[in-house]
């Protein structure tokens, strides 16, 4: 089997771009997490294993470094710039998150690191880019999800918008950082030059716009949630919670047509005449106020009888679409994830105890995934820099100047 | 200028509405050659959706279609005729990436399974994207993002307390979860199939994507301490403030985030350091968690008679992260966007000069972005038929007399 194991990752990005690492981690390759002395700030993050604050027992950061090696190092003193230096040396990728001028500020910057290594590929994530108005401007999740216009989305008329769960700016950042990462890496090993790889957040996270920024361009609209755009486009009370309904889809009638004939089948002629007329099967009128007035009133009441299971069940046997809204709970006893082995538990001796993990996000027929427990804290800072050629010696002196820790 | 990355690389494309031809139009802004097999019998179900350009409907016009399409050749093929198939599998010879989101088991049932493609294309790399996989009681369910989103988790643990869940108010999942994940495996799979010359198969389960970025610690949260999460508007696990408050006018909102008591110290002097703010209750942050619903309302009196832009500026200036909510229209007018060259506007036979924007992957080699606007239906038929599978003139003409390109 094929993996990544020939490749080497630098990556000190934290809770701003560990995730990215993992990618290249899961799959093989050798990941090096490098975190200040005080520790990796995700390691103080709640929640905590069994509850219990604990510089091993965050459940973020250890997700985000699953299958990783970890080092202690304190890059703003010389003699870290020099360990992080012969790093590169040996390194295909550095992935980093600081504020824009900071790696320069020490020396260790794109155009130094190429200096030490011609086909390193150098992966930056900021907020707002490198360069640009806003590239010193404070930020965070939230800010980030405001000013890329995702934020407004989350939300309907004049209400206020709600931030999706789980820090998702920094997540999107993540995944494209992963793969420009391994685009110019594909390309260095080719042509043995590498490159800096610049990921805005911003920038990433308009991405996931949809259509917003088109709508403005093409109609002159302001969007927001899709929810309601139409009758037949919501979350649903039911009877066990809330389903979400994709019965209607622009003047798709495949979707449209199985909802009504299903309230037929549970004995609504009554309904389905209603919502089988030709006003209700066109997209114009379900997007008006009359239509969404005549859906609340009748078809909501038939939806609230039943359970979440059922209504998922029965649309799909009809071809149509209306989903569980699952809570964490649901999510981890789905039927499907289960049967597909997604979950996996990792047993940490840190803890003392097990830990369930999300598995593979992608079956690759030729290479290898697979999962280990996230570096304790310095768990692998002696055996680097061994690998680096620092003597027994040299090595205890740096560990008692502080500048590494393990 | 260095050539893109991609350069040569042809994808035969077989992909739909959202996931898919985002995950490709990532490789084709790159500089593969991806071939979008369309048929005019039944067209991508996002042809038919608004924003439509001058709000006119047409296939050739939707905002929605367009930007996730640029850089791509259209090819119109009728699957049903045994002369379409005989293209695609001239096409497949000259393929290094085959992918569809099509519903299971199409692809087999036309011969253009993994196996029969790899007895075409030894090398191919062969992508399968089904919403929760190929194996499994729910394999053959259909689902588009949003619904996604519900089964996940997404919707459930976003949106506010008191009211329904809400979601992101997209199909989230298939901007970037999916997307970002699929084309890292895609480039680890060509890294791979340049260092052995092994194609392989790659499935990636909509759903698993979506755990493993988005709920993938509330599900951990639950597995090991027994907790189920909730909806928490715009607020943080841990943090206050952090919230969007309103400002004067409508829709206007302003993000406040505060990580640390020096950034509260740098809120409070921007409000004027009114006398509430010095309540010792909120002197430190986990007060100031404790007693949020006070502080969120103090602090909304305050912005309430402020313009949300002005405050920014202000908020900014004095280190506190705050951002202002952008819409749509916002965004494409986003100063650091538009400096940072992130926006263009391309040229399209039907709806003229319209918006389109830069990868967020940022590659200092050669750029990443959008050249050419979306495809129209089998707009490169010619170029594709004769200059890349170079068919006759008369045969053209003769699949054109057949209906084999409709």
């Amino acid at each position: 089997m094929g993996s990544l194991a020939d490749i080497r990752v630098l990556e000190f990005a934290s809770q701003y771009g560990a995730y990215a690492g993992k990618m290249f981690a899961d799959l093989g390759a050798d990941v090096i997490h490098i975190e200040p002395p005080e520790g990796d700030p995700a390691r103080f993050a709640w929640p905590f294993y069994k509850d219990k604050p604990d510089r091993e027992g965050s459940l973020k950061y250890l997700y985000h470094n699953t299958s990783k090696r970890g080092l202690a190092l304190d890059i703003t003193r010389p003699e870290g710039q020099e360990i992080f230096l012969r790093l590169v040396k040996t390194a295909d990728i550095v992935i980093e998150a600081f504020n824009p001028g900071y790696m320069k500020s020490l020396g260790l910057d794109y155009e130094s690191l190429k200096k030490v290594n011609p086909k390193i590929v150098y992966v930056s994530i900021t907020p707002f880019g490198l360069e640009g108005p806003y590239a010193d401007f404070p930020a965070s999740n939230l800010t980030v999800s405001a000013l890329a216009g995702w934020l407004y989305l989350a939300g309907t008329g004049n209400n206020k918008p709600a931030l999706a769960y789980g820090e998702q700016a920094y997540m999107m950042a993540f995944c494209y950082a992963a793969s420009g990462a391994m685009t110019a890496f594909y390309d260095a090993e080719a042509t043995g030059e590498g490159q800096l790889v610049e990921i805005s957040m911003q920038e990433a996270v308009v991405t996931a716009c949809e259509n917003a920024c088109q709508y403005w361009d093409f109609e002159k609209i302001e969007r927001r949630a899709t929810e309601e755009i139409e009758a037949g486009r919501n979350v649903y009370e039911c009877k066990d919670g809330f389903v979400s309904a994709m019965f209607s889809m622009g003047d798709n009638r495949r979707i449209w047509d199985p909802f009504w004939q299903w309230m037929k089948d549970e004995g609504r002629p009554d309904l389905a005449e209603i919502f089988g007329s030709e006003n209700f099967r066109s997209r114009a009128y379900r997007a008006t106020d009359e239509a969404k007035q005549i859906f609340k009133e009748k078809a909501e009441p038939f939806i609230k009888q039943f359970d979440k299971t059922y209504i998922y069940l029965e649309t799909q046997k009809r071809r149509t679409v209306c989903y569980p809204v699952n809570d964490p709970k649901d999510v981890y006893e789905n039927e499907q994830l289960n049967y597909r082995n997604y979950f996996k538990k990792l047993y940490h001796e840190s803890l003392g105890g097990e830990v369930t993990y999300p598995g593979e996000v992608y079956y690759l027929e030729k290479m290898d995934w697979g999962l280990k427990p996230a570096p304790t804290f310095g768990q692998h800072t002696v055996e680097i820099l061994k690998e680096l050629g620092y003597a027994d010696e040299q090595v205890n002196t740096l560990k008692e100047g502080g500048v590494v820790i393990g | 200028m260095a050539k893109p990355i991609l350069d040569g690389l042809v994808v035969c494309d077989f992909t739909w509405v959202g996931a898919g031809p985002i995950t490709t139009q990532n490789l084709a802004m790159m500089g593969a050659t991806v071939i979008h097999i369309e048929t005019h019998n039944r067209v991508d179900a996002i042809r038919v959706v608004p924003p439509f350009k001058d709000r006119k409907p047409g296939v050739e016009r939707s905002g929605y279609y367009a930007p996730r399409n640029a850089n791509k050749l259209g090819l119109s093929l009728d699957l049903s005729k045994p002369e379409a198939i005989a293209v695609v599998k001239r096409l497949l010879t000259m393929s290094d990436i085959v992918i569809n989101s099509f519903t299971f088991g199409v692809l087999d049932r036309w011969g253009l399974g993994y196996e029969d493609c790899k007895k075409i294309k030894p090398d191919i790399i062969y992508i399968e994207m089904p919403p929760q996989g190929r194996t499994g009681p729910h394999k053959d369910f259909m689902a588009f993002g949003a619904l996604i989103n519900a089964l996940v988790g997404v919707t459930f643990l976003t949106g506010y307390p008191d009211k329904n869940p809400s979601g992101t108010g997209t199909n989230y999942t298939d901007h970037v979860p999916v997307p970002g994940h699929l084309t890292f495996a895609i480039m680890a799979a060509l890294r791979h199939r340049r260092k052995t010359g092994e194609g392989q198969f790659i499935e990636l389960a909509q759903s698993q994507s979506g755990v493993s970025m988005v709920s993938a610690i509330p599900v951990m949260d639950y597995a090991v301490n027994g907790r189920i999460q909730q909806r928490m508007g715009c607020r943080h696990l841990e943090l206050a403030p952090h919230n969007l408050y309103n400002c004067r006018g409508e829709r206007n909102w302003i993000a406040i985030a505060v990580y640390n008591d020096q950034e509260w110290e740098s809120l409070k002097k921007v409000m004027g350091n009114p006398e509430w703010a010095d309540d010792p209750k909120f002197a430190a942050n986990e007060g100031r968690k404790a007693n949020e619903d006070e502080l969120d309302a103090k602090i909304e009196e305050w912005t309430s008679t402020k313009w949300h832009r002005q405050l920014m500026d202000e908020l900014i200036r004095e280190g506190v992260r705050a951002g202002v909510v952008h819409s749509g229209r916002d965004v494409t007018e986003d100063y650091n966007l538009v400096q940072r060259g992130f926006w263009t506007y391309l040229m399209h036979p039907e709806t003229g000069l319209s918006l389109y924007n830069h990868s967020p992957m940022r590659m200092s080699k050669a750029p990443v972005l959008s050249v050419t606007p979306a495809n129209m239906i089998g707009q490169h038929n010619q170029q594709v038929l004769r200059d890349l599978l170079k068919y006759s003139d008369e045969e053209i003409k003769e699949m054109e007399e057949k209906g084999v390109l409709n």
